[in-house]
């Protein structure tokens, strides 16, 4: 094997590189500096990833063959994940700046973790390879353990982060294990006989019936939704989420489940859609089962997981923890696109979803103050009027959640249930609609606490930084254009969606 | 032709509400600003009805590619028919009132208040306007918004339980809708790339186009029709409210602001009629023929039930809440009676009861502000001390019990002359005589109440002091008793410009023929 035929692209990698860079340099420049200040960190990761997309769009276009011996690959679906992790990592940085000043933490160590998270996640969407999808994952979790425990006085967070890491560690384990019988099941004898890890190999070979086992790729193909599941955070693999995202630093939440969930469901479509869906299309009916099959476990799994979601989120009394159910039930709907194998409305739906959540948890952030004081529902009673810029902003959000029309969130709604009716599951879009309903219940249920009710005994309206502002403001009208004039972006992943078929045609 | 007038009219009061949420003038300005922009609206959609040419159908219309990716085919279509023309013009005629009449009431947040008002004026036009399903689904959902606000929050003692309560049985309604729209996008653009292979425009949000095909195509399976029937209908039937679906009504109305609850009562109980007109009809019209008996009859009970409740409510407001729901138990066997005098009278009644109704609420409002009780036992021989008010109240009651030469009487008398020769309802002519009978009780009540309220001895030393109506609650008032004549004596200017839609789905549905066959089979091409 010459080098050319590895494929080393620099470009190819461009985004991953900038925001490891940023990272390094954030962490070098806070060890040589002594510090260096709040501001210059943020502002330093606001240019990694600033770069990053830069470095995306110019990779736009020039989709096609893998680089790096087939580890890499550069496609719509990559690219489409990338802006909404970069989307993620931005609006995460902006809500940091404020929290971490007052908190009084070290700035350095938290935004290079935060970049280095984002670089697997960037990793997550790009591999193309089952051992390329791991590392990444490893990476963005590693970094994510840490700064759920960031707040390292505080034992709630604490407990957040030895939680995560713990259960974490098990699913990744799972992940790992699946992908081992995977390797296994693609295995080939002949005169170069070899097993793989590669996603198009592996697309190819069931394709072409070479498998060694069918069964064993069913057996894998189980073990990654297990751990895919945990990541994305769907029932039954979703008791982890409600601790950790409770516990986390609020920043971190919102970074958690929206970035996070975002890449594995990234890594999901990348998978399930595009080498098991689109292999089995050609495959012998033996293959045939196995799609019907975890299309089938997917659904199941929706349905769990917006309903569990939904209805524990009711008797919350927390507003995290209400949140952290409603992003589970979230997680249920996006499930939805990829049991109708529409990656582009998961993308889609994503990126509403990350706006109106970070921005839901922006608020949250600035009125819980220092040390997550008032995070409890009770908090909320009467704020309305006495704070009602920020009372406002957030009840977009809630709504937005809620998928009232206008709004980021019921476009992405729109699309996933009409993929999925589209697709032939008229149950599941009538049990997500149901679903919907309830979840107006708890979503309102602030906003009567925020307007509706007296007010609790003290409240002093937080102050407004420039960042968190500048944030809000971006998020706010991101929601209204998303959702009254989707047509850019959804342009954007048609011609993504022409370009995959291209390249599963090739 | 493209038209922006409608469009104008739709924005003008959101773009009125966000006015006011930028510049921060005293209380005065803000009220008349309101005022001149709702003042406004009104005006220009006098030219409606002006420009609408009876024998054609959706006139001013707009229609301009919204969202094309994925052939998604969402497109900003609007226009107004036969159906919507005067319901447009009932909301902008009612807002106006509406602010006029709690001019003073409201103290706290008034700025918020307005804008609330202003904002959900855009939403209620344009529910009405919408040619799109999912431009129609989008005004559908945001005008809950303020609504729900207003109840929430400038509502009565037991607010949060109303307001709770009105959106989520509004919201389970409309999200059943919101399936149904996506099944009926989902099987409509199926049945195209069938019938014509994969092109652009097949899929389509676009309602004239999706209702054409429903009739010269047929392309919904009866089993179909059936499940879009109820989706649909469900979020209507809510909203109207049928009964069992009204239990909503009462808390809401009684708990809303004055403004809130004319709005409630005059436009958005209409919106639900409108949508079995402009949806369930056309689109499922086996379906609603099947269904029709079963829906007749609920209306039935509605007006009898709505009736007696009303006649036994110690509180005035709660009085007009429950006759609402006998009011539009009549609209709604005037739709499912089929025929054209039924569903012309359905039209005019809804007319009829945003006037009527509002009114009520309005003179409810004016002896609430005075006394801050609405129980009728408060009250009594008011005719002494506010003969004006008095005088009022009598027309708006008796315009709300249907005497002839007021308006509800034209409503009515075509409601049950349609269902009384209405072919397709079995025993039509024993419902007409239930409902006959419904006519009967809201003498009954409501001529109760006015003499409870305003006959007799003054019982209650407080009301002694109590003075006559302002300027401003006559000039509030005195627009809707002149309705209540004008609509009586010369209802066909109206009946006139309703008719061609009214044909339009009668022909709809009797030329519906409907798939037999499952859908998944191939239909055999018709030559187009």
């Amino acid at each position: 094997m010459d080098t050319s035929s590895l494929g080393i692209s620099y470009h190819a990698i461009l985004p991953e590189l900038i925001t490891a860079t940023a990272a390094i340099a954030i962490m070098v420049g806070d060890a040589v500096a002594r510090k260096i200040s709040r501001r210059t960190a943020g502002l330093l990761a606001l240019a990694g990833c600033a770069g990053a997309a830069v470095a995306v769009f110019s990779l736009w276009g020039e989709t096609g063959p893998a680089f790096y011996g087939g580890m890499i690959i550069n496609d719509p679906l990559r690219l489409s994940f990338a802006i909404v992790f970069l989307a993620v990592s931005t609006l995460t940085v902006l809500i940091s700046i404020r929290w971490i000043e007052d908190e009084g933490l070290p700035a350095g160590e938290y935004f290079a973790l935060l970049m280095f998270a984002t670089t697997g996640m960037l990793l997550m969407a790009s591999a193309n390879d089952l051992v390329m999808i791991f590392l990444g994952l490893e990476i963005t979790s590693i970094s994510t353990y840490v700064l759920c425990g960031y707040r390292r006085q505080d034992i709630r967070s604490n407990e957040s982060a030895v939680k995560y890491f713990i259960l974490g560690s098990f699913s990744t384990a799972f992940l790992l294990y699946g992908i081992a019988l995977i390797y296994g099941a693609c295995y080939i004898s002949g005169a170069h006989p070899a097993a793989t890890t590669n996603l198009q190999l592996i697309r190819e070979r069931i394709a072409d019936g070479a498998l060694f086992s069918p069964r064993m790729l069913m057996a894998g193909a189980a073990m990654m939704i297990v751990g895919f599941g945990f990541k994305v955070a769907t029932a039954p693999f979703h008791i982890w989420s409600p601790d950790v995202y409770q516990g986390a630093p609020t920043p971190v939440t919102a970074f958690l489940s929206t970035g996070s969930k975002a890449a594995a469901f990234a890594s999901f479509s990348r998978v399930f859609i595009l080498t098991f869906a689109a292999a089995s299309v050609m495959g012998s009916p033996e293959l045939r089962e196995l799609q019907s099959a975890w299309t089938g476990v997917l659904a199941v799994m929706a349905i769990l997981t917006m309903t569990i979601g939904n209805l524990v989120a009711i008797v919350q009394t927390n507003i995290k923890r209400m949140l952290a159910y409603s992003s589970i039930a979230h997680a249920g709907y996006a499930l939805m696109g990829i049991v109708a194998r529409d990656w582009q409305a998961v993308a889609f739906y994503m990126i509403g979803y990350a706006v109106i959540n970070i921005g839901a948890f922006a608020v949250i952030e600035a009125i819980a103050r220092r040390g997550d004081i008032r995070t409890s529902l009770s908090d909320y009673s009467g704020i309305g009027f006495r704070s009602l810029g920020l009372a406002s902003v957030l009840s977009l959000f809630l709504l937005s959640l809620a998928g009232i029309p206008a709004t980021a969130g019921f476009v992405g709604k729109l699309l996933v249930f009409k993929s999925a009716w589209g697709a032939g599951f008229h149950m599941l879009v009538v049990i997500a609609v149901i679903n919907s309903a309830v979840s107006w219940y708890y979503y309102l249920r602030v906003i009567v606490l925020m307007f509706f009710s007296e007010p609790a005994a003290e409240f002093n309206p937080p102050s407004l930084t420039k960042s968190l502002g500048v944030a809000l403001v971006i998020m706010a009208i991101a929601t209204f254009y998303l959702g009254l004039l989707p047509g850019r972006a959804l342009a954007l992943l048609e011609n993504a969606k022409n370009q995959a078929t291209m390249i599963v045609a090739k | 032709m493209e038209s922006y007038l409608l469009t104008i009219i739709t924005l003008l009061p959101l773009a009125g509400a966000i006015l006011l949420l930028v510049v921060k003038p005293n209380e005065n300005t803000l009220r008349w600003t309101a005022l001149i922009i709702s003042l406004a609206t009104f005006a220009l959609s006098l030219a409606l009805p002006i420009g609408f040419q009876s024998g054609r159908g959706l006139q001013f219309e707009q229609n301009v590619e919204w969202i094309s990716a994925f052939n998604l085919g969402v497109r900003y279509h609007i226009g107004v028919d036969g159906l919507s023309l005067w319901l447009v013009l009932l909301t902008t005629f009612l807002v106006p009132l509406a602010l006029i009449s709690s001019w003073n009431s409201i103290r706290f947040r008034l700025r918020e208040y307005l804008i609330a008002i202003l904002a959900l004026e855009t939403g209620m036009i344009g529910v009405f306007i919408a040619m799109d399903l999912f431009l129609f689904y989008l005004f559908w959902e945001v005008m809950l918004v303020p609504m729900y606000l207003l109840i929430g929050i400038w509502g009565g003692e037991r607010r949060v339980y109303a307001a709770v309560k009105f959106v989520i049985y509004t919201v389970l309604g409309s999200l059943l809708m919101l399936a149904g729209i996506i099944a009926l996008y989902s099987i409509h653009g199926q049945f195209m790339d069938r019938l014509h292979g994969p092109l652009a425009g097949n899929y389509t949000f676009d309602i004239a186009v999706i209702t054409a095909h429903a009739k010269d195509l047929g392309f919904l399976s009866m089993s179909a029709q059936r499940w879009l029937f109820w989706a649909f209908g469900i979020a209507f039937l809510i909203k109207v409210p049928l009964f069992p679906f009204h239990t909503w009504l009462p808390d809401a109305h009684v708990e809303a602001p004055t403004a809130g609850s004319v709005i409630l009562a005059g436009v958005l109980l209409k919106m639900g009629a409108y949508g079995l007109m402009r949806f369930n009809l056309p689109l499922f019209p086996d379906a609603a023929r099947a269904y029709a008996p079963l829906i007749a009859t609920l209306a039935v009970i509605g007006i009898i039930y709505g009736a007696l409740v009303a006649m036994v409510q110690p509180d005035l407001k709660k009085l007009v809440a429950y006759s609402s729901v006998s009011h539009l138990g009549f609209v709604v066997l005037g739709i499912f009676s089929f025929t054209e005098m039924g569903m012309q009278g359905a039209l005019y009644q809804m007319l009829n009861h945003g006037v009527s109704t509002g009114a009520l609420f309005v003179v409810v409002g004016m002896i609430y502000d005075r006394r801050h009780t609405r129980l009728i036992s408060e009250f009594g021989g008011l005719a002494r001390i506010m003969p004006v008010y008095s005088t009022l109240f009598l027309i708006v009651t008796l315009s709300s019990i249907a005497l002839p030469l007021l308006n509800g009487f034209v409503g009515e008398f075509l409601i049950l002359i349609g269902t009384f020769t209405s072919a397709d309802l079995p025993h039509a002519k024993m419902l007409t005589s239930f409902a006959a009978t419904g006519m009967i009780l809201s003498a009954v009540y409501m001529l109760w109440v006015y003499q409870r309220v305003v006959f007799g001895e003054v019982t209650n030393p407080e009301n002694l002091k109590l003075s006559d109506l302002s300027g401003r609650e006559k000039l509030a008032l005195a627009p809707l008793v002149a309705m209540a004549l004008v609509m009586g004596v010369y209802p066909s200017y109206f009946l006139v410009k309703s008719g061609n839609a009214v044909r339009a789905v009668r022909s709809a549905l009797a030329q519906a023929k409907p798939l037999r066959a499952a859908s998944s089979t191939v239909p055999p091409r018709t030559n187009d």
